[in-house]
């Protein structure tokens, strides 16, 4: 009896707002960790980063620097066992996502974030039709009947500029090239009024006319909605044209953060640089191409110290002994490296100093 | 109607489309079973097989209804002759011994009950296969490790004494419960079949995208995965519906099947057991052909469905 008369005091009040009111996601000190036959891969380990309200952030790295881990994490796809969410929090609206129960959950995703994902060509189910994949999110998320929902799909075909969608909605994706499957994605993506999309490499896949195109129409569509973005890309190229914050991703954790101008054009990160660097561009033409020399290391032997630091050309012992924290540089900008602490600021000078194009 | 989305140049949906006006190829690309059809149609032994195969569905459908005799009103003759009669023009299959029925009567309606008894028992298989097998693959860890073993478990009994226990206590000879009984055992060679399948498939991109959707994974392993699964579901539960056949004949013979009050191939069979010694060939001779051509027929046509549907396939 006295439940029940205590339910209806907690209900409404599941909420912990974060921080600023405007904050749409939250991601606080995630931890996704995945417990294999030779150990444990702590593929995502300690990654925060937050997405204001019609924001557009990107998350970049190489391939196996979390990234992906962190975006299924936040639509709770990790399956467990083997993933385990071993800390954090992702805080959407100001709940939890990683605590919440698999009926609510499944009301977010699709409803309240969409997702985008890489592979045009394999992101839809061969034996079913555009229109049946299109309607399906509308029927589960919108409470219309199947003629509203048909309504929705090809109100959401014409917006993503697929012509003629009453036929499209009758065809096989098979019958559809890449660019096309990619725009019925985000049709699908789009058609319940997401308030944060999410793209996973949502270009890489296309050739290069066309994801220029998918990705204005991401950013059109973005503008129109005034839904939030999360980018996933390891394209600089991309990430300069599309979004606004930059979230630079190594070994599972955040390197760098910070507006696209500052984090683009001075980098406080050695990693982030090396990045950049290995752009080819035009006035680069007749020199070797730079790399980042080595390779990500192994998930199991992850160096004691800073984890770049291996690789990295400004390493010193400080490096090597102890892991620097996100040193905040300025608003809303961090850096995880220790040329950036007030002690270190010689070497930061030095750092700073030499052009892009010093030889190695 | 103008699209919400102005700003994006109006070229590139032309770019892409390549259904525009000038241009409007209208290439009508084949589903993939009408593909399937084709190759089915092209596939000689499955022909065959189906010609036998519907050949016989149809005797077993619409024989009963012209045939001169009706299997429950068979006239007893006046005469009692032990022996059985050979064929002959108002008896083109002969008489059996005993009681002289007609042997076309006979297996005309033990076509109907055999195949009926085959084609239901398999589709509860095929039903209870998928099923399990569906659930089993696609969460995979404990519920996977559990109805698997389950499986095993049952795979491991000998039907034959199983069965001639179930008939015991479901009212043995009755028709139905014969059926149930064989379905009941049906779905255990396609659980395992459509679990392998899920397990590759629940790792396709489509299944993520679809989670992602928020699409429950009810709907995910009915929905999306089973209709890529159907392939082999369709192979194994025609290849299905000749097993049960045989295997009804086979207990019906040994006297714990179906009893003699509905007639099937196999209870025939049994009849004509202390007969063949005495040269009534025919009251054997039929009923086994009629088993024989069913058989094969589902199995040339189980063979023909396995190389159409099969994507890799050339033919």
């Amino acid at each position: 009896m006295t439940e029940t008369v205590a339910a209806p005091e907690e209900a409404p009040e599941p909420v912990r707002r974060a921080g600023v009111g405007d904050v749409l996601l939250d991601v606080q000190d995630l931890r996704t960790y995945f417990h294999v036959m030779d150990g444990t891969v702590k593929a995502v380990d300690g990654v925060s980063f937050s997405i204001r309200k019609g924001g557009r952030l990107a998350l970049v790295g190489e391939s196996g620097c979390g990234k992906s881990v962190t975006a299924l994490s936040i639509m709770r796809l990790i399956e467990t066992p083997p993933g385990e969410f071993a800390g954090g929090k992702i805080l959407f609206e100001g709940t939890d996502l990683l605590t919440m129960d698999d009926r609510h959950i499944r009301k977010v995703r699709g409803g309240e974030i969409a997702m985008i994902f890489q592979e045009p060509m394999t992101s839809l189910n061969p034996v079913m039709t555009v229109g049946d994949q299109i309607m399906e999110a509308i029927l589960i998320h919108q409470g219309v009947n199947k003629k509203g929902a048909q309504e929705i799909a090809l109100k959401a075909l014409q917006d993503v500029g697929v012509a003629d969608p009453k036929r499209r909605l009758k065809q096989y994706p098979h019958e559809l090239s890449g660019g096309m499957r990619q725009r019925i994605m985000i049709a699908m993506a789009l058609s319940c009024n997401p308030k944060l999309i999410i793209a996973d490499e949502a270009t890489t896949a296309l050739d290069v006319t066309i994801q220029r195109q998918i990705l204005e129409l991401i950013k059109a569509i973005q503008e129109r909605t005034g839904a939030a973005l999360l980018l996933i890309t390891h394209d600089l190229g991309v990430v300069a044209e599309t979004v606004d914050d930059v979230a630079v991703m190594y070994a599972g954790r955040v390197v760098e953060t910070g507006t696209v101008e500052e984090v683009l054009l001075h980098p406080r990160m050695p990693y982030t640089r090396g990045l950049l660097e290995s752009i080819p561009s035009q006035g680069k033409r007749g020199q070797r191409l730079s790399a980042i020399k080595g390779t990500v290391p192994n998930p199991f032997r992850l160096p004691p110290g800073c984890k770049f630091e291996p690789r990295c050309p400004f390493g010193w012992e400080t490096c090597v002994e102890s892991e620097p924290e996100l040193i905040t540089i300025g608003r809303d900008r961090s850096a995880r490296c220790w040329l950036n602490d007030k002690r270190f600021a010689g070497r930061l000078a030095s750092y700073s100093a030499p052009p892009a194009t010093e030889p190695r | 109607m103008a699209s919400l989305v102005p700003p994006i140049n109006g070229a590139m949906t032309e770019d892409l489309d390549p259904g525009g006006p000038d241009y409007d190829v209208q290439l009508e690309s084949l589903g993939q079973w009408q593909i399937a059809w084709r190759r089915f149609r092209r596939h000689r032994m499955a022909m065959i097989g189906s010609a036998l195969f519907f050949g016989m569905v149809i005797v077993g459908v619409v024989g009963p209804l012209i045939l001169k005799y009706n299997y429950y009103n068979i006239p007893v003759p006046d005469v009692h002759v032990n022996a059985g009669r050979p064929p002959s023009l108002s008896h083109p299959f002969g008489e059996t011994g005993r009681l002289q029925w007609d042997v076309l009567t006979l297996v005309v309606n033990g076509i109907r009950y055999s195949l009926l008894i085959g084609l239901i028992a398999s589709a509860m298989g095929a039903v209870i296969g998928t099923i399990v097998g569906g659930v089993a693959g696609y969460f995979g860890g404990w519920t996977d490790t559990i109805l698997m073993r389950i499986v095993d478990a049952l795979l491991a009994l000998p039907l034959l004494f199983v069965i001639l226990v179930f008939t015991k206590f479901l009212g043995s000879g009755n028709w139905i419960s014969v059926t149930i009984i064989f379905g009941l055992f049906e779905w255990l060679g396609i659980a395992r079949l459509v679990r392998a399948v899920m397990l590759s498939l629940r790792e396709e991109e489509y299944v993520d995208a679809a989670r992602a959707a928020g699409i429950s994974d009810r709907r995910i392993i009915f929905r999306h995965l089973v209709p890529n699964a159907l392939s082999p579901i369709i192979v194994s539960t025609t290849l299905g519906v000749a097993g049960v056949i045989i295997g009804e004949a086979f207990i019906s013979f040994l006297g714990f099947g179906v009893g003699f009050d509905t007639p099937t191939l196999g209870n025939i069979l049994a009849g004509s057991l202390g007969f063949i010694s005495q040269g009534n060939w025919w009251w054997a001779f039929f009923p086994g052909m009629a088993i024989v051509v069913i058989v094969l027929g589902i199995n040339f046509m189980g063979d023909g469905l396995r190389d159409a549907l099969d994507p890799r396939a050339k033919i």
